[in-house]
């Protein structure tokens, strides 16, 4: 097996939001003190007018960004997932998602986030974000996204700077492997297969997305056929994709680095009990914190909870038992 | 442009008695946040904001951020005021369905900012003061927020980025009403110094003590210190913030929560509370019971007028007088616009010109230019075509259009058609020409007989009281109708101004006591009276009240 092609996210965030600036002039980027982790501080210098960095003040770099776009601009607001939905939600739910222009819903701001989930690493538990998804999918008029790799990254940026209203996206710190070709189509809402298969499925957004197809290729060694979605839109979340797997797999492992209560698999049962009820076996932080790990300790870290290739293929084993 | 004094003041008066409608009718809200910064809203909406009620969304348009939400019947009753949406669409306050929500939404075409969850509305305004910024565009910010609120630390993280950015065109109020919904600011978190004690009116006695300007000014703002109720230093100030260039402007506004209604004022029980309805007419007839004092400076000494208007603004005056005498018109001689002119740089008070001039119509414009902020003229050398030039010329220019009539002279009847925009009218007691002289009697009578024309002709003004006003008489003048005072020898002839005012205005307030307790008595009797006085729990209000009441024989 070649070794995946590995890039970085916030680069591509980066670049993305460089072109997106160029393209329309009402595009600004705010940031708190992380600018430069964020790498967003290259938009600043490209377009100094256009970028703000409030200091390390999350419910300011919200609620300034909120002002911006109610003046008609399409804020980005950047900083690690952990200072943000954690931090700042009171000014999230009330300065970006309730305001609501008429005939809009809610306001104009876009918050990236990086350094999600678990895989943050040496920085410890209390810099990995486990409840951002659970946050942030109850505030209603925010769509929320977890991109898999910096094909989706791009896009999804693109797609953030041209689509009316509030959205979050959390990327993560560390590189991550390229699923996507390059012509893959993002719509919001709809999930991608990205293998198809009549067994299982595995339904799988950000890091974890690559680790499913490990797991669906270890699977097919053993004539377990596994069907791999990306379901980087999690709010709103592609009912239609789920529905159709459950039908046609019959059972479902769920795969995220966030808590398993409130996140991806959350969502995913909640919209599979009400089309078409199968088992569903959700892997991700066991509702316990993270810990500090190295960069080389990650793996040791997920692996802790269940977050692994090997984990993903024992578990589908597992719920093909319990099939209906 | 004059100071357009008495429209911004009638205009608060019907937002204010909108906030107590509504609140009645919704059966909760805020009233005491909606007094308090009354005044400030007032001069924002009815001189400054560039606004256009039919077309809310107008990009070139001012930008009011009410950060306190909880004031939201203060900032819906102005907007009512202003044209953005029927008067009658307050009584939907706090309903279902309704546009007017309990705190401020964009529901309502023309807020600009959800307000509610409080220490966010200024780094809102810092993104759409940027906003500005980056399109060239001119239009201003204002915004309000709350001493309470400002133990949130998000308003000084905004106070920091505005500074940085230098977004001069944000201008902030600080309604520092000292009152926070558990108790008093300086106990519960003090933004100048912890209170000891309950007594709040402590905490004015010493500027020395006051420290949130220092706050401010550290925070690297441009900071002014007002009384956040008198319309003239609101205006002075927010003057002073738009030619501020490079920083952003801090107006601390000292105000009383409250203010207006005396059982509310310096309350923290109307936090947030709505009157009950049987206490609603005795709120509207003492908010309909404001007044003003008016010293007149040439019962001082002519030769230092200067001195005069001095002893006035120690005194705390709410005008200043000036009788403009011609020699012709009345005997006596004073002074004209130039002395006027002159004098205007002392003060920012407003200037209440009483022209006691022949042909005024051909003078009126020096009177204008000289910085008169009220100008009244005689009915006796007027016609329908010359006050009629007069009232235009004055409205045009933002000053309040006053009408006098000697004690001889009864209301022409052409002028009738003036009274609905008429401000001021000085029914005179005393024959014009020389201070000193004794209160006509027959003025009760006359005054009286003028408030049912008054009334028939929807006059919105005050009526002012001029000549032989004192202590001993001006709580009958009061009764009669009259709500500015002139005083010539009773307040400047006096060794020490500011307790000669302060004298008049306790006996108004003593006066007033008796009328709405007359009014509490007439609508609910013995209950009603006892009920009204019980809501007086700050000080010692009660017990005056209580005090008149008995004497009364009404308890």
């Amino acid at each position: 097996m070649n070794e995946p092609i590995m890039t970085d996210m916030r680069s591509e965030y980066s670049k993305a939001l460089i072109q997106v600036g160029k393209d329309n002039p009402n595009v600004v980027v705010l940031g708190a003190d992380t600018t430069d982790s964020l790498k967003t501080s290259s938009f600043g210098k490209e377009f100094p007018d256009r970028f703000f960095n409030v200091g390390i003040a999350e419910g300011n770099l919200v609620t300034v960004s909120a002002g911006l776009a109610a003046s008609g601009k399409i804020s980005f607001a950047s900083t690690y997932a952990i200072f943000l939905p954690g931090r700042a939600v009171d000014q999230i739910r009330n300065n970006i998602a309730y305001p609501s222009p008429q005939g809009k819903k809610g306001l104009n701001v876009k918050l990236v986030v990086s350094h999600g989930g678990l895989s943050v690493g040496p920085d410890g538990g209390s810099h990995q974000q486990i409840e951002d998804i659970a946050i942030m999918r109850v505030i209603p008029n925010f769509r929320v996204f977890i991109p898999a790799d910096t094909i989706s990254v791009s896009k999804l940026t693109h797609l953030m700077a041209t689509e009316y209203g509030p959205f979050y996206m959390r990327m993560a710190r560390s590189k991550t492997p390229i699923v996507h070709l390059e012509s893959q189509d993002f719509q919001i809402g709809k999930g991608i297969t990205l293998r198809d298969g009549s067994d299982c499925t595995i339904a799988a957004c950000g890091i974890t997305v690559k680790m499913a197809l490990d797991a669906a290729e270890s699977l097919h060694q053993e004539g377990i056929s596994c069907r791999v979605l990306d379901m980087f839109s999690i709010k709103p979340i592609d009912n239609e994709i789920l529905e159709k797997a459950a039908r046609e797999t019959g059972c479902i492992v769920t795969t995220e680095e966030h808590n398993i209560f409130g996140g991806m698999g959350s969502a995913v049962a909640e919209s599979v009990s009400e089309s078409y009820p199968v088992p569903i076996k959700r892997i991700g932080a066991q509702d316990m914190f993270g810990e500090s790990a190295r960069d080389d300790e990650v793996p040791l870290l997920l692996e802790k909870h269940g977050i692994t290739s090997f984990n993903m293929a024992k578990q589908v084993k597992e719920i093909r038992s319990k099939k209906l | 442009m004059g100071l357009n004094y008495y429209q911004i003041k009638k205009n608060i008066l019907r937002a204010r008695k909108l906030v107590i409608k509504a609140t009645n009718i919704a059966g909760s809200g805020h009233p005491g946040g909606s007094f308090s910064m009354a005044e400030i809203l007032g001069c924002l909406f009815y001189k400054y904001l560039k606004f256009d009620p039919n077309n809310p969304q107008w990009e070139d348009r001012d930008r009011l951020v009410l950060s306190k939400g909880h004031a939201a019947p203060g900032l819906f009753s102005n907007m009512a005021v202003a044209g953005y949406f029927p008067e009658s669409e307050l009584e939907t306050l706090r309903k279902f369905g309704s546009r007017l929500q309990g705190h401020p939404d964009l529901k309502c075409p023309g807020v600009e900012f959800c307000g509610g969850s409080l220490g966010t509305g200024l780094s809102y305004s810092v993104g759409i003061a940027l906003a500005a910024k980056i399109n060239s565009k001119d239009h201003h910010v204002y915004t309000i927020i709350g001493d309470g609120e400002s133990d949130e630390g998000q308003i000084w993280e905004a106070a920091m980025t505005a500074a940085k950015y230098k977004v001069d065109n944000l201008t902030a109020f600080l309604d520092r009403n000292f009152i926070q919904q558990d108790s008093y600011t300086e106990q519960i978190m003090p933004l100048d110094e912890k209170l000891e004690g309950d007594d709040l009116s402590e905490m004015w006695k010493d500027a020395s003590r006051w420290k949130t300007g220092d706050k401010w000014r550290s925070f690297g703002w441009n900071v002014i210190e007002i009384d956040g109720h008198r319309i003239e230093q609101i205006d002075a100030a927010i003057a002073k913030a738009n030619a501020t260039k490079g920083i952003p402007t801090m107006i601390i506004s000292r105000t009383v929560k409250g203010k207006s209604i005396e059982h509310m004022e310096d309350n923290p029980q109307w936090h947030g509370k709505a009157p009950d309805s049987d206490v609603v007419p005795i709120i509207n007839h003492e908010l309909d019971s404001q007044f003003m004092i008016a010293p007149s400076i040439i019962a001082g000494d002519m030769a230092n007028l200067e001195n005069e208007v001095k002893r006035c603004v120690s005194g705390r005056s709410d005008y200043i007088h000036l009788d403009v005498m011609d020699g012709q018109f009345v005997p006596t001689k004073t002074f004209d616009h130039n002395k006027i002119k002159e004098l205007r740089p002392l003060t920012i008070i407003p200037f209440d010109s009483h022209l006691m001039i022949n042909e005024p119509v051909k003078h009126v414009r020096d009177y204008i230019d000289a910085g008169s902020d009220i100008i009244t003229v005689h009915a006796e050398v007027t016609d329908e075509s010359s006050f009629g030039e007069i009232h235009d010329l004055l409205k045009q220019n933002q000053i309040g259009v006053g009408f006098a009539i000697n004690p001889d002279t009864e209301l022409p009847e052409w002028s009738y058609k003036f009274l609905p925009s008429l401000d001021q009218l000085i029914v005179m007691s005393v024959v014009p020409g020389k201070s000193g002289q004794k209160y006509i009697e027959e003025t009760h009578v006359k005054i009286t007989r003028l408030n049912s024309i008054l009334k028939e002709n929807n006059f919105s003004g005050y009526i002012e009281a001029d000549g032989g006003v004192n202590l001993e008489n001006i709580g009958s003048i009061f009764a009669d109708g009259a709500r500015v005072f002139v005083g010539g020898g009773a307040i400047v002839g006096q060794q020490d101004v500011r307790i000669a005012i302060r004298d008049f205005r306790n006996e108004v307030l003593k006066s007033r006591r008796r009328i709405l307790l007359d009014k509490a008595h007439e609508l609910g009797g013995t209950d009603l009276v006892n009920k009204w006085i019980g809501l007086h729990v700050v000080g010692e209000k009660q017990e005056q009240i209580k005090k008149i009441a008995q004497e009364a024989g009404y308890i």
